[in-house]
């Protein structure tokens, strides 16, 4: 594999210059008698951070039971590794459980009913629920359902709700800052100038040469 | 009951609307030494301290996922949508349709994709080419001077390609394309496909003490530098600076008031702060509500000199309302997978697009469909990561999970291309508005009625985007994932869901068959005038904004012209 490094980092602008360049602006706003009727986001933005901080997270969907299965399982899809820590620790469980919230409908039926019957499978193969399981028996329950062309007939609905629980986890994940930094994605950050697709890149496509446009 | 507040100030110019065409009214004729009034039904918005340009998606409620409340999201640069509590509009039976407000200052302007196309020689003259559809009463040498002082102004990127019909402009340097771009300029190459540089309004040198872009792709997000066009950053402060603009935020235009001599006196507005109904006057009134809630407003302003409405002894206010035919193909290309990690962010919005290659095949009548679409492309590493990134990764990783899985996901980020044809909807009689005598919005005002029908000739377009974005994906040696077949619904879009409604008080050469004349000037009362999309005859592929400022700028001359002249 290619070592990691940004392409892009000589073309980095720093953050003071913009702050510079927006501090040139009039009052900090394009208008003269500027009036602003909207919340200012990074006052909303800060706010929901400190809530957070002060009292752990109340789940809006989820029973107790569901929540601690949601948390084994974003773990198990989503594990630490060398390079960034698992989905459980980056706020995954809170991510669904928020998401859930606000699509509600079948997406919130498929899920609930998907951890039921990770429950229901397990009592009847083992004799306890899924978290009280040994890593080798969830092991054996999720290999059935996390392989779509190899799943059993009858195990087709417990697919489809892996199939959506695995997105939700990928959503939350790379979405969160450790999951971005993961990917890794490198934008939104203010560049001086754009150079366009870089060479290793182009190298790797068999593009070079042929730059058009 | 509310007591009636009536304005003491008389101003020369009322405009109503502060979008792209609103913003060029103020921008001119504040600029030629009139003094107006703006009234904008929506909030203030001033892109310099609202934006929400640089945050990241995990500090913003719902990872800033689209609700529906903000339909694009979190960051984007919209007040308004579909749908605005308080004010609702209805369709008839059988019509789908979806109709876009804004609800700030700049209107659109903010949030929109900044694709500044021309329209070509063809799109003004339509029925003469095709014998489809209606003529502009001007052609595109009227309009080019006005689009080269546009581009000259907005700044617009872009590249000298000497296509058909599609005219070239006053361009900045275009970007360099990103690497997805790259490979799928090579297969269109393969097909005969023109992928060239995209004109975007989008700074790519400092132009009027405005900076170059910084590329971050964040222009829905309306840019904090004005490094992008938008109708407050680029149109409304200069107009401000000359000391002749004022604008009234929150002022929902109800009627255009008529005197006794038949002429438009000024508008009533509800302050929406107060629920009090103001008038004002003004000697010439402009308006620019967008198309669809001006031809609500003339349709409202109704009286004994005009029982049809205002502008409406033709008839035809509310008729011939058009939107843009989409349809979306999203790809999976192999080769963009486990690339060496890069910035792919650039402007908001595609380097490279597809303008539309078959015009002789047309005129041969070798396609099933009169008009022509162009494609843009999205997709790679742009942009920061959304929730329903790498969805349904299964099929291209088998499934899975744990740290196999974790790294397979690393390596398919950025290997997905979509598709989106943007193309011209013929003008038809079943597509129209119309005042629903039964329904009030919150304010008290009669609201829209809708009437839409794709056309034959739409839907067959919508086939043809189909298959050839699906032939792109092959020839990029890729999969494709998201497609439509003929069963669902042929992969249209609904009318209204682009968001490039137009027409509805269309200009003309004939007072019995337009509204408006040649100079977008009420044929019924002189100094009335419309700056919004509303005039437009038909309704290109291209996307409209360009051509409503251009269209807006030599209207604004023309009532600076007239009123030197004491026509008016």
């Amino acid at each position: 594999m290619e070592p990691k490094k940004n392409l892009g980092l000589n073309a980095r602008l720093e953050r003071r210059a913009i702050l510079r360049l927006m501090a040139a602006m009039p009052a900090g706003a394009l208008f003269s008698a500027a009036r602003s009727a909207t919340a200012a986001p990074k006052e909303l933005a800060a706010e929901l951070i400190s809530q957070e901080a002060a009292a752990p997270y109340q789940p809006k969907v989820f029973n107790p039971h569901e929540w601690k299965t949601v948390h084994t399982l974003s773990g198990l899809i989503i594990p630490a590794d060398e390079r960034s820590e698992s989905a459980t620790a980056t706020g995954v469980p809170e991510f669904i459980d928020d998401w859930l919230d606000l699509q509600r409908g079948d997406l919130l039926s498929t899920i609930r009913g998907g951890l039921a019957w990770l429950d229901i499978e397990c009592n009847r193969l083992f004799g306890t629920d899924f978290i009280a399981s040994t890593a080798g028996q969830r092991e054996q329950i999720l290999d059935r359902i996390a392989y779509p062309k190899k799943a059993a007939l009858e195990d087709a609905s417990a697919v489809a709700f892996f199939n959506q629980f695995r997105d939700l986890v990928v959503s939350g994940f790379f979405t969160s800052e450790t999951g971005i930094k993961d990917l890794p994605y490198l934008g939104n950050e203010p560049q001086s100038d754009w150079e366009g697709c870089p060479a290793p890149v182009l190298v790797k496509l068999g593009l070079v040469g042929k730059h058009t446009g | 009951m509310p007591q009636l507040i009536v304005s003491p100030d008389a101003y020369d110019v009322i405009i109503v609307g502060s979008g792209a065409g609103g913003g060029m009214a103020a921008y001119v004729l504040a600029n030629a030494g009139a003094k107006c009034l703006m009234l904008e039904a929506g909030s203030w918005f001033d892109a310099a301290r609202d934006s929400k340009w640089l945050e990241w998606g995990y500090d913003a409620p719902h990872r800033a996922a689209p609700t529906p409340e903000q339909p694009f999201g979190y960051f984007s640069a919209t007040v308004g949508g579909w749908e605005i509590e308080g004010e609702p509009y209805t369709s008839a039976p059988n019509t789908e349709w979806m109709w876009f407000r804004s609800r700030m200052l700049g209107g659109r302007t903010n949030a929109w994709g900044r694709i500044s196309l021309r329209n070509g020689p063809y799109d003004f003259k339509p029925y003469s080419r095709d014998g489809k559809g209606f003529d502009w009463p001007i052609s595109y040498d009227d309009l080019a001077p006005y689009y080269d002082k546009v581009e000259e102004l907005i700044g617009v990127f872009g590249s000298h390609e000497r296509l058909e019909n599609c005219p070239d402009g006053k361009f900045l340097p275009p970007p360099g394309p990103r690497c997805y771009e790259l490979l799928i300029q090579k297969a269109c190459g393969k097909l005969g496909i023109p992928c060239v540089p995209s004109r975007l309004a989008i700074l790519t040198r400092p132009l009027n003490g405005r900076p170059a872009c910084h590329y971050v792709a964040q222009c829905s997000r309306c840019c904090r530098l004005s490094s992008n066009f938008s109708s407050p950053a680029v149109l409304l402060v200069p107009a401000q600076a000359t000391g002749n603009l004022e604008i009234r935020c929150d002022a929902m235009v109800r009627e255009v008031l008529v005197g006794p001599d038949g002429r438009a006196s000024g508008v009533s507005y509800i302050d929406k702060k107060t629920r009090q109904e103001v008038q004002v006057h003004g000697k010439v009134i402009v308006l620019a509500a967008s198309a669809c809630e001006t031809a609500r407003l003339l349709l409202n302003s109704h009286s004994r000199q005009f029982p049809k409405g205002l502008a409406n002894s033709s008839g035809v206010v509310g008729k011939y309302v058009m939107d843009t035919v989409m349809s979306d193909v999203k790809g999976f290309l192999p080769s963009l997978m486990d690339l060496p990690p890069h910035n792919e962010d650039g402007v908001g919005g595609m380097h490279l697009y597809m303008p539309w290659w078959n015009y002789e095949k047309q005129s041969r009548h070798e396609l099933p469909f009169s008009r022509g679409y162009h494609i843009e492309f999205g997709g790679g590493r742009r942009g920061v990561p959304e929730p329903g990134l790498l969805s349904g990764s299964q099929r291209f990783l088998g499934g899975g999970y744990g740290l196999k899985f974790k790294q397979g996901c690393r390596k398919l980020y950025g290997s997905f291309v979509d598709f989106h044809g943007r193309g011209e909807m013929l003008p038809n009689d079943e597509s129209y508005c119309e005042i629903d005598n039964g329904v009030v919005d919150q304010w008290g005002i009669p609201v829209l009625k809708f009437h839409f029908k794709w056309g034959e000739d739409e839907i067959r377009m919508a086939r043809h985007m189909q298959e050839t974005f699906q032939e792109i994906v092959r020839a990029a040696g890729g999969e494709v994932v998201q497609s439509a077949g003929p069963e669902e619904r042929r992969g249209i879009s609904r009318g209204g869901e682009c968001i490039h409604e137009v027409g509805g008080v269309r200009m003309g050469n004939d007072l019995r068959t337009s509204a408006l004349n040649p100079y977008c000037q009420a044929w019924d009362c002189k100094n009335l005038f419309v700056a919004d999309g509303a005039p437009f005859v038909s309704n290109a592929d291209k996307n409209p904004t360009l051509t409503i400022l251009a269209l807006a700028w030599r209207t604004s001359e023309y009532i600076a012209d007239q009123v030197r002249k004491q026509n008016i």
